[in-house]
């Protein structure tokens, strides 16, 4: 089967900061892959240049069948972006709510203004998503009245309502307080038991181990390592991939 | 509220509160202790405004005998014909609304402006970069009074007779839209990254972004600098009578001033109705900030 996302020889540069050095990563559908790897090691920018919120400077991007080169300009390349932004739901780690909308509202956004959903359309599916992360109680909250960890939650019903093909967490759970964290790791379990493409940039080694079915493990902007989790906790190959895990280990424990 | 010791701390009257006589007096004394510091709190804050509006009376009370022609001790007052007062005060009352009106219509068209200007200024396409720093480089460079004149007199020339009410309002609009740019600027840049790119991220357009995202947060943001504006503005307003066709307080005072050599007295009456303008219109702000604060999310 061809794979959901495909990115190819992907090279990006900040200025003169060469961050991403020809990459290339195949995900299958319903693969959830978690991305590790030290802070600076371009694990986010690589999450981030898939649905174009950075710009790749080289190679190519496909996401369901659309593909994008990177390196054009114009409108046939805005609209492939726009298409690519689609497909793709993006949960922050800041969560990024919209603090001028209540819960619902920020979650049935996207589909009204984006998708042109009609509102009681849009509302019903909102209503499920925020069902499926246990925060429908909240809906008529404003998002300074949740915890982060709510927050999170609803920033991931709100990429849900979307209907996305995949879904992108960049480090979801990183602002959070510790005895947080748990809450929105179960709600990124349950999305991935439910089907879901997830590629994840996480700190979370415990949840890349139990929930990934791959894990990258990225170091100066390349992937230095690819493999099943299982395979990479317990033998790390490459010395970049042990000195990470061990720093984990010893961090946590 | 740090200073507590300074208040009455032993727990010397439960009966100011106790509404229950036939209450267990030993369990009084656990609750009273909060109670009491709470109370005291109260107290100091209601004494610090107390005293506070006792001043104010007090200030008014010497302001109002500088312009009561006594004389105490040698020192002179300001004596004023208080005949002239009594005529005229309605004459130039008559000029609120009109001095509301324009500062009303210029703030709406200043406001307008300053959004436009504050989003050229944010724009990467250079013309429009260029006519926003242009529109407020020259307007802040020269002098209000002068601006209001130059409207008055040149339109004329390209054919275009406006009344001196909207001549003024132009002016004034467009020198305050000028200003008032920087406020929609520092709101738009109050509005995080995170926001566009969440927007981003779920399809938006830039234009969408803008629109649904970025300009009600900002506007939020820029409400209550705008009101200050808006106040500060009925008091600029004063400047169009300089035109002599806006029939506004400060014309009226003008006006009635030299014809019946009471400048000083046409001033004054002049003064104390913006001074009244003024109040009243920050109170109307201090409650619609006090809204905007309760809702802040």
């Amino acid at each position: 089967m061809a794979p959901i996302v495909r990115i190819s020889n992907l090279e990006k540069y900040f200025g003169r900061l060469h961050v991403l050095k020809q990459v290339s990563v195949d995900v299958a559908a319903r693969e959830v892959l978690c991305i590790i790897g030290r802070s600076g090691s371009g694990k986010s920018t690589l999450l981030r240049c898939i649905n174009f919120l950075e710009e790749p400077s080289f190679g190519s991007i496909e996401v369901d069948g659309i593909k994008v080169d990177s390196g054009v300009k114009g409108k046939e390349h805005r609209q492939l972006v726009h298409d690519v932004r689609l497909k793709t739901g993006m949960v922050f780690q800041e969560f990024n709510l919209f603090p001028h909308m209540s819960v619902l509202e920020n979650v049935i956004e996207g589909p009204i203004t984006v998708k042109g959903m009609d509102r009681a359309k849009a509302t019903e599916l909102a209503e499920q998503n925020l069902d499926g992360v246990g925060l429908l109680f909240k809906k008529d909250e404003y998002p300074n009245r949740l915890s982060g960890g709510q927050k999170q939650r609803v920033a991931i019903a709100r990429a849900l309502t979307m209907e996305p093909k995949v879904m992108l967490f960049d480090e979801p759970t990183s602002a959070l307080d510790p005895e947080l964290i748990g809450e929105v790791l179960n709600v990124m379990k349950k999305v991935a038991k439910d089907g879901m493409t997830m590629l994840v940039v996480t700190h979370e080694m415990g949840f890349a181990r139990e929930v990934a079915d791959r894990v990258l493990v990225m170091a100066d902007g390349e992937i230095v390592e690819d493999a099943k989790p299982d395979a990479l906790f317990s033998s790390p190959k490459d010395p970049r991939t042990k000195a990470l895990i061990e720093r984990y280990r010893t961090g946590a424990n | 509220m740090i200073r507590f010791h300074a208040f009455p701390y032993p727990a010397f009257k439960a009966d100011h509160m106790s509404t229950d006589s036939t209450t267990a007096p030993v369990s009084k004394p656990v609750l009273s202790q909060a109670e009491l510091l709470y109370e005291a709190q109260q107290r100091q804050t209601r004494n610090f405004r107390r005293n506070v509006s006792l001043s104010w009376g007090i200030l008014l009370l010497i302001l109002l005998y500088l312009f009561s022609g006594q004389s105490f001790l040698g020192i002179r007052t300001i004596r004023l014909d208080f005949e002239f007062i009594r005529e005229n005060i309605g004459f130039i009352a008559e000029g609120i609304p009109q001095t509301l009106l324009v500062s009303f219509l210029s703030i709406t068209l200043a406001t307008f402006l300053a959004l436009l200007a504050a989003l050229g200024r944010l724009s990467t396409i250079p013309p429009l970069y260029a006519l926003s720093t242009f529109y407020v480089s020259l307007i802040r460079g020269t002098p209000l009074y002068l601006q209001i004149f130059f409207f008055f007199l040149a339109l004329p020339q390209l054919g275009i007779i406006l009344s001196g009410l909207f001549a003024g309002v132009i002016a004034l609009g467009l020198n305050y839209g000028a200003y008032m740019s920087e406020i929609f600027r520092a709101g738009l840049a109050s509005v995080g990254k995170g926001q566009r790119e969440a927007a981003i991220a779920l399809g938006m357009t830039p234009w969408q972004t803008m629109k649904r995202i970025v300009l009600p947060q900002a506007l939020r943001f820029a409400i209550p600098p705008i009101g200050n504006d808006f106040i500060a503005m009925t008091k600029d307003s004063a400047l169009v009578s300089a035109t002599g066709f806006v029939h506004e307080v400060m014309w009226r005072a003008t006006r009635v001033g030299r014809a019946q050599f009471h400048n000083l007295e046409a001033l004054i009456i002049a003064a104390l109705f913006y001074w009244m303008m003024t109040i009243i219109l920050s109170y109307v702000q201090g409650i619609i900030e006090a809204r905007l604060a309760r809702g802040d999310r």
